[in-house]
């Protein structure tokens, strides 16, 4: 199994954790093989495993899972995420009704796919999107 | 194929059909989606829930009904998560009228609504200061309405309101968009005269873990699941199941009613339901 848009840069691989992070959460990768010195945007990494771990804290809890990658060729060739879900909205709650409980999703380059359509979240209008960059400027300004 | 795309109620729309549709066909379109924005969006004041924010009674909207029913059946089956009542509790994290995007303390929506919120053949009422936010369904709604004003077009029509889409008299086959990429697909399903509902916490996001995805019983943005995908004949139905997947109780929601479905966690697990005829890339 793999992930892949876990993989391609340092961004990325936070922003993996950034699904997991989504909550305010403190995370922490270490590439315990090094990773080029100028891999801070775009470079590939290096052949290798590399762990991210993060946590996130839900209304009841704070979880905490880690993801081990493995890459080859700057393509993440295997994934593993291991974590302890305590929250009350839990993966295997209600397996009945369930099949294929959590695999981890590999996904495919939309490019690569003949579809008609694509079924995601909702894009967001004009106004929404100049009302987040407003907020992101507002913060850098605050940060200087 | 022909394709008309504009932006309604805070989203980008697509229309596609075999022939362009007519002046006729756009403007009734145009109406129907005019018509759900007066009476449902909280974001403009003129609106009929804006008019009912510090209680009140207004004459029944067409859809109230068959929304707020609807309603009933998904907020029992998600034990008070999912709630139309919510809309204080996403104004309080910075969504709404004026998009400041500051959050401040969450607030949990009141947890018996259905005492407060009333209607009947003729009236829509609200007993306490509240905000009322369709969006768990309502998107769904208009995309239901939308196809029936394109009633007696042949050929495929397709109409997708960005992560909500509805397919009558052919089939086509959606890709499931990665929620930490959208460069990306989970997944591959055909759909055919039916409708596919999609929700996601990555767009409709303002900040570390603010989202658009709340938990009525707590005000804040859920955590576990990040993407949702049902498929139903009607997107009304698709579009609750698909808001009811994020939390206990979706899965159970959904067999009751038929819906067939894929969710994806915030560590990028997935599941299915038992019946789910798509491909997913694991």
């Amino acid at each position: 199994m793999n992930v892949h848009p876990i993989a391609r840069t340092t961004t990325a691989l936070l922003g993996t954790a950034g699904a997991l992070l989504l909550a305010g959460c403190a995370g922490t990768a270490e590439a315990e093989q090094k990773a080029p010195d100028d891999a801070a945007v775009s470079a590939p990494y290096a052949d290798g495993t590399y762990t991210a771990e993060g946590s996130y804290r839900t209304p009841e809890t704070v979880e905490s899972i880690d993801v081990t990658l493995t890459l080859q060729d700057d393509t993440v060739t295997d994934v593993e995420i291991t974590g302890d879900h305590q929250a009350r909205e839990t993966e295997n709650y209600q397996g009945q009704f369930i099949d294929g409980i959590a695999d981890v999703v590999v996904g495919k380059k939309l490019d690569d796919l003949k579809v008609d359509r694509v079924a995601g979240s909702s894009l967001t209008s004009g106004g929404f999107n100049q009302a987040v960059e407003r907020i992101k400027n507002e913060a850098a300004t605050a940060a200087q | 194929m022909h394709v008309w795309r504009f932006e309604a109620i805070g989203t980008v729309w697509e229309i596609e059909t075999i022939e362009p549709l007519s002046h006729r066909r756009r403007a009734s379109v145009t109406a129907v989606v005019d018509d759900f924005d007066a009476t449902w969006s909280r974001f403009r004041d003129d609106s009929v829930v804006s008019s009912l924010r510090s209680g009140g009674t207004a004459p029944v909207p067409a859809d109230a009904d068959s929304m707020l029913s609807l309603y009933r059946e998904v907020g029992q089956a998600t034990h008070g998560a999912v709630t139309p009542l919510i809309g204080a509790g996403l104004e309080a994290l910075g969504y709404d009228a004026q998009l400041t995007l500051r959050p401040g303390a969450p607030i949990p929506a009141p947890a018996d609504w259905e005492r407060m919120l009333r209607w009947d053949s003729s009236t829509l009422s609200v007993s306490v200061p509240a905000v009322i936010d369709v969006g768990a369904l309502g998107k769904g709604r208009l995309v239901d309405l939308v196809m029936a004003a394109l009633d007696g077009i042949h050929g495929r029509v397709t109409v997708d309101a960005s992560g909500d889409l509805r397919v009558r008299g052919g089939a086509a086959r959606i890709a499931l968009e990665h929620p930490f990429d959208p460069t990306r697909a989970v997944g591959i399903v055909e759909v055919q005269d039916a409708a596919l509902c999609a929700s996601a916490t990555n767009r409709r996001a303002w900040g570390s873990g603010l989202h658009h995805v709340l938990d009525g019983r707590t005000g804040l943005p859920v955590q576990t699941w990040a993407a949702t995908w049902a498929i139903c004949h009607d997107a009304m139905q698709a579009d609750a199941v698909a808001t009811a997947l994020f939390f206990d109780g979706g899965p159970q929601l959904a067999a009751d009613w038929g819906v067939h479905w894929v969710r994806m966690t915030t560590n990028g697990r997935i599941e299915r339901s038992a019946g789910f005829a798509g491909e997913l890339f694991t």
